[in-house]
C-alpha cells in the first residue's frame, strides 16, 4: 500500500470512528456555562440609548433589564401593573391620578439605586422623561409621550426646526414636588399608565451628564434634538440604569451586546445569571447548531424552520404565545396612479383597476368574501393564528370575541362582485397587483392565495403578485401608489388605542396612504382616549369593531402566536406579550437541570 | 518597473472616481422616499419618511449629494454606516483583519494544494491521482460553497464538536475583552501571539479551520484546473523535451522548466482570488458566523447602506488595482522575458 493510500485509510478510519463514537452531544449533556445566558438572534441592535431605541431587540435587551420604569406589568398580565422605581401605582382610590385624570403622581421608590451605586431621585426621573422626548429623532419613539403628555406629535415646526416653546412645555407637564414625580397631561388619557410601564425608562442624569450628554438646560436641547445618526447620541452604548444587570459591552464588529450582572441591584438578590449575551447570528442553521450544542441557549427561530427545532433533545419549544400584532390586507381608496405599474391601464376596461376602484365598499366586501382565510392559516402560519375581526389583536383590553367578521364564502364574493361598480366589475373583469414586501414568506403566501381565490371566482379577474424590497414598499405605500397590499403592526404599548389609532383614525399611520376617512370613528377613538372609565372605552372600541366590519377599508387576517426555543435547562422564564424578545425578563432567569 | 507601478498608482484616483461615480449613479435610480425608508424598521415610524429626505438632502440634485460626499472623503470621513451602527472607516477597520485572517489561512492552502494538485494532476496525467483531483476539482467548483460550508459544519461542529462557529469561544472572548489582553491588530491569532496567550491563538486558529477549509476548497479546484492545464501544454513544449534530452532529472524539469513557465495563468487567477478573499467571503463569513468586511458589504447593500456600499465600492476598488500590479510585478519575477 502507497504511502498516500494509507493515509487515506487512516483519515476514513478516524472519520468513521468518530462518527460512530460520539454521541450527540445534547443528551444527558450537562448545564453548559451555567451562570451565562446566550440568546442567538437574527436582527441587530439598533442603539442602547433609551431615547433612541425603537426597534424590538435594542428595547427588548435593556428594558426592565437595564433601565428600570416608574411601574411594571404584574406577571402575565398587560393592565395589571406593579410598582417599579415608583412606591404605588397611582390610582384614583389612593389619589395619585387626580378626579379630572390629567395628573398622576409617582412616589419615588428612596430604596431605589443606580448600578453605580447612587440613588434613583425624582430629578433623574424628569430628566429621563424629558431626555426622551426631546430627543425626538427622526423615526422615533419620543412621539409616544410628547402626543400623551402635551399632545404633540413633534417637538419641530413643519421646516424641521425646533418649537422655541417645547422645552417649558415639557417641563411645566413633569414637575418634581418633593419625593414625587407629577406629570400633568393636556388631556385625560386612558393608556398613559400601560405608557409609564414601557416607556419611563429611568437613567442617572449625572451619569449622562459626565459622559457629555444633555445636560438638563433648556440651551442644550438644540444639540439633544434629533440626532443625525444613532451614534450621535453619547448614551448610543448604553447609561446607566437601575436594572438587575448592567451593559458590560456593545462589541458592533462581532454583533454581540454583554450584559452582566448587577451585584448591588436594589430590590433584593442580584439576578442568577452571571452574563446575558445576545448575539447576531444571521444563518439559521447556525444558530440550531449552536442550540444543540448548547453554545446558544435561545434561539430565533422563524415559522417556517419550526419543525427544524422540534424533537431536538434537551430543547423545549414553548408555543402559542399570545403576542400584540394584527396582520391586514389593505386596501387603498384613492390609488396614487402616477406611473404607477399596478394598476394596468388604470381603467375599468378589464386591463387594470381605476384608481378609485376600492372606494366602492362593494370591491372591498367581495375581496373579504373571496380570501380563503383557512388555508392562509394553515399555509402562511401553521396554523399559529387566529383570525382577525378587527384592529384589536386577542388577548387586549377592547378586543371583542363576539365581533362578526368575514368568512370565505363564494356565494356572497360573487354577490358582492356583481354589484361593485354597477355590476361592470363581474362583466369587464380587471387586472391589479397584489403586494407585499419580499422575504415576508407568510405575506407572499396571502398573496398567492388571494390571487388564487380571485381568479378562480371570473377568468375576467386577473391579478399579480409581486413582492418588493423593504425601502421600496414602505416608500410606495407611503406614497399612496400601492393598491392592495399586506402589512402589520406590533404594539408600541398595550393598549387598543395604539391599535385603532393608526388602523382606522384619520391621521393614523395607515389610514393616510389608504385615504380612508370616517369621522365617527374619528370621535369614538378620540372619546375613549379621553376616558378613564373602562366600560365606556370598551363600547368605544367594540363600536370600532363594526364600523371596520361594515367599511371594511381594511381586512383583518389574524393576530399570529408566537413561540419560544430554549434549552430546558433555562429555567424562570415567564412570558408577557408585552416583551420585545423571546428571553423575557432576564431578573427571573437561571439555568440548570 | 519604478515607472510603471508609479503609473499604476496614478490611475488609481481616477478608478476611484469613476467608481464611487458609478455606484452614486445606481442609487439615484431609487426615489428619495425609497432611499429614506432605509432609516425606517417598521410601519410604525412610516409617518416620517418626508422629514427624513428633508433632514439628509435626499431630493437634492445627484451632484449636490455626490459633491457633500466627495467633500467628506477628501476630508478622510467616509459617511456613516446605518448597518455597522459606526463610520464607514470604522467598520472597514473594524471587519477587514477578520477578512485578513481567513484571507491568509484560505489562500495558502489555496495556492499550495492548487498548484501542487494541478503540477500533479498534470505530471500523472490520465492516472489515478489525475482522475482524483479531477473529480475533487469538479466537485469542488460544481457544489455551492454554502453546502459545502454547512455539510462541513453539521460534520464538524454538529455532529463532532470540534470546530464552533463564530471568531472565540465563550471563555476565550470574555479574556481578550479583559485588561488583560491588549489588541494590536484587531486579528485575533495575531494578537494572541503577541499576548503571548497560547489557548486564545488555538482557540482563534480552532474557529477559522472550517471556513478556511470552505473557501480553500471552493477556490482551489479552480486553481487545480487552471494549473493542470497550464502545465500540460508547457510539458509539450521543445524546450522542456530539452531539458529532459540534456538528462536532467525528472523534479528538475517540472519545478525549474515546466511549472515556472506554466505559473503564468495561475497568477493571474491567484491576484483575483486575493483580491476577491479580501474582499469577503460572504456566504462564508455568514455560515461560520465570522464578522467579515464582505458580510458587512453585502448587507449594506442589501438595506440601501449608501455610505458604506460606496464606501466598500472604494475600498474594493482600491484592493483591486493594487491586486492586478502586484500580478504584474510577479509576472516579470517569475517571466524574465516581460518587461515594463
Amino acid at each position: 500500500m502507497s504511502g498516500t493510500r494509507r493515509w487515506l485509510l487512516y483519515l476514513t478510519l478516524l472519520l468513521a470512528l468518530a462518527l460512530v463514537g460520539v454521541p450527540g452531544v445534547a443528551q444527558g449533556q450537562a448545564v453548559k456555562n451555567p451562570d451565562t445566558l446566550i440568546y442567538a438572534h437574527a436582527g441587530d441592535h439598533d442603539s442602547l440609548d433609551p431615547a433612541w431605541q425603537y426597534d424590538t431587540l435594542s428595547s427588548g435587551t435593556t428594558l426592565w433589564n437595564v433601565y428600570e420604569t416608574l411601574i411594571f406589568f404584574r406577571g402575565i398580565s398587560v393592565g395589571d401593573y406593579v410598582p417599579l422605581l415608583a412606591k404605588q401605582v397611582p390610582s384614583l382610590q389612593n389619589g395619585l391620578i387626580s378626579a379630572d385624570a390629567r395628573t398622576f403622581t409617582f412616589p419615588i421608590d428612596e430604596r431605589a439605586r443606580f448600578s453605580d451605586g447612587t440613588p434613583v431621585t425624582p430629578e433623574d426621573v424628569k430628566y429621563s422623561l424629558m431626555r426622551f422626548m426631546l430627543m425626538d429623532r427622526d423615526g422615533g419613539p419620543s412621539w409616544i409621550l410628547l402626543s400623551t403628555i402635551i399632545g404633540e406629535d413633534t417637538t419641530r415646526d413643519k421646516d424641521g426646526n425646533l418649537k422655541p416653546d417645547i422645552y417649558d412645555k415639557i417641563n411645566r407637564a413633569i414637575q418634581v414636588r418633593g419625593n414625587n414625580v407629577v406629570i400633568t397631561l393636556h388631556r385625560p388619557y386612558a393608556p398613559f399608565l400601560n405608557i409609564m410601564a414601557s416607556w419611563s425608562m429611568v437613567i442617572s442624569k449625572k451619569a449622562a451628564i459626565a459622559k457629555g450628554d444633555w445636560d438638563g438646560t433648556k440651551a442644550g436641547v438644540a444639540r439633544l434634538n434629533n440626532p443625525k445618526t444613532n451614534s450621535d447620541t453619547k448614551l448610543f452604548d448604553g447609561a446607566i440604569g437601575s436594572g438587575p444587570f448592567v451593559i458590560e459591552r456593545w462589541d458592533r464588529q462581532n454583533k454581540t451586546v454583554v450584559l452582566v450582572r448587577n451585584e448591588r441591584y436594589w430590590r433584593g438578590n442580584p439576578p442568577a445569571l452571571r452574563r446575558v449575551i445576545f448575539r447576531t447570528v444571521e444563518e439559521f442553521a447556525t444558530r440550531r447548531l449552536m442550540l444543540q450544542q448548547g453554545d446558544a441557549d435561545v434561539i430565533d427561530v422563524g415559522r417556517a424552520e419550526q419543525s427544524q427545532v422540534e424533537g431536538l433533545a434537551g430543547v423545549r419549544i414553548v408555543d402559542d404565545l399570545a403576542t400584540f400584532v394584527t396582520q391586514a390586507l389593505f386596501m387603498n381608496l384613492k390609488i396614487n396612479a402616477e406611473g404607477n405599474p399596478y394598476i394596468g391601464s388604470g381603467k375599468l376596461d378589464g386591463n387594470g383597476i381605476p384608481p378609485d376602484f376600492f372606494s366602492d365598499v362593494h370591491v372591498r366586501r367581495a375581496i373579504a368574501y373571496s380570501f380563503d382565510y383557512a388555508t392562509f392559516a394553515r399555509d402562511a402560519y401553521r396554523g399559529k393564528i387566529t383570525l382577525g375581526n378587527g384592529p384589536i389583536p386577542r388577548g387586549m383590553f377592547g378586543y371583542n370575541p363576539r365581533g362578526q367578521w368575514y368568512t370565505t364564502n363564494r356565494d356572497r364574493a360573487i354577490a358582492e362582485w356583481r354589484e361593485a361598480w354597477g355590476g361592470r366589475v363581474w362583466d369587464q373583469g380587471f387586472k391589479m397587483t397584489v403586494l407585499f414586501n419580499s422575504g415576508n414568506t407568510a405575506r407572499r403566501i396571502a398573496s398567492q392565495i388571494l390571487k388564487s381565490n380571485l381568479e378562480a371566482l371570473n377568468p375576467k379577474f386577473k391579478v399579480d403578485t409581486q413582492g418588493l424590497a423593504w425601502s421600496t414598499y414602505l416608500a410606495q405605500e407611503n406614497e399612496g401608489k400601492l393598491p392592495i397590499y399586506f402589512l402589520g403592526w406590533a404594539a408600541d404599548y398595550a393598549d387598543p388605542d395604539n391599535f385603532v389609532y393608526p388602523f382606522m383614525h384619520s391621521n393614523g399611520t395607515f389610514t393616510g396612504a389608504q385615504s380612508y376617512k370616517n369621522p365617527e370613528v374619528d370621535r369614538l377613538i378620540e372619546e375613549a382616549q379621553r376616558t378613564a372609565n373602562p366600560e365606556r372605552r370598551r363600547q368605544s372600541y367594540f363600536r370600532l369593531q363594526e364600523i371596520a366590519y361594515s367599511d371594511v377599508p381594511t381586512i383583518y387576517l389574524g393576530y399570529p402566536t408566537g413561540f419560544t426555543v430554549m434549552r430546558t435547562w433555562v429555567r424562570g422564564w415567564y412570558w408577557n406579550p408585552i416583551f420585545f424578545v423571546p428571553t423575557g425578563y432576564l431578573y427571573t432567569l437561571s439555568k440548570g437541570q | 518597473m519604478l515607472t510603471f507601478i508609479l503609473r499604476r498608482l496614478l490611475l488609481l484616483p481616477l478608478v476611484v472616481l469613476g467608481t464611487t461615480i458609478l455606484i452614486f449613479a445606481l442609487t439615484q435610480l431609487l426615489s428619495p422616499a425609497m432611499r429614506a425608508s432605509l432609516f425606517v424598521r417598521d410601519a410604525n415610524q412610516m409617518r416620517d419618511l418626508p422629514a427624513i429626505v428633508r433632514k439628509y438632502g435626499l431630493d437634492r440634485p445627484f451632484y449636490e449629494q455626490y459633491g457633500t460626499w466627495l467633500r467628506g472623503v477628501l476630508r478622510g470621513d467616509l459617511g456613516y454606516s446605518f448597518v455597522a451602527r459606526q463610520t464607514v472607516a470604522e467598520a472597514i477597520r473594524g471587519y477587514f483583519p477578520m477578512t485578513v485572517e481567513l484571507t491568509v489561512l484560505s489562500f495558502g492552502l489555496i495556492v499550495g494544494v492548487g498548484i501542487w494538485l494541478g503540477t500533479l494532476s498534470a505530471v500523472h496525467k490520465d492516472r489515478w491521482i489525475d482522475h482524483l483531483s479531477r473529480v475533487l476539482s469538479i466537485a469542488g467548483t460544481g457544489l455551492p460553497t454554502f453546502v459545502w460550508g454547512l455539510a462541513l459544519l453539521l460534520l464538524f461542529y454538529g455532529i463532532l464538536p470540534w470546530f464552533p462557529p463564530g471568531r472565540l469561544s465563550l471563555e476565550a472572548d470574555l479574556f481578550v475583552h479583559s485588561d488583560q489582553f491588549r489588541r494590536y491588530t484587531g486579528m485575533m491569532t495575531v494578537d494572541a501571539l503577541l499576548n503571548r496567550q497560547w489557548w486564545i491563538f488555538w482557540d482563534a486558529l480552532r474557529h477559522l479551520v472550517l471556513p478556511s477549509l470552505t473557501l480553500a476548497y471552493f477556490i482551489a479546484a479552480v486553481l487545480v484546473r487552471v494549473t493542470r492545464s497550464s502545465m500540460l501544454e508547457t510539458l509539450r513544449q521543445d524546450y522542456v523535451r530539452t531539458a529532459r534530452a540534456k538528462g536532467l532529472d525528472e523534479p528538475t524539469v517540472i519545478r525549474k522548466h515546466a511549472r515556472r513557465n506554466a505559473l503564468i495563468p495561475v497568477i493571474t487567477l491567484s491576484s483575483l482570488v486575493l483580491v476577491g478573499l479580501l474582499s469577503g467571503a460572504v456566504i462564508t463569513e455568514t455560515i461560520f458566523d465570522l464578522p467579515g468586511i464582505g458580510r458587512w458589504g453585502a448587507q449594506a447593500a442589501a438595506q440601501l447602506d449608501i455610505a458604506a456600499v460606496t464606501g466598500f465600492a472604494l475600498f474594493v476598488a482600491v484592493l483591486t488595482v493594487l491586486g492586478n500590479m502586484a500580478a504584474d510585478i510577479l509576472y516579470a519575477l517569475v517571466d524574465p522575458r516581460i518587461r515594463y
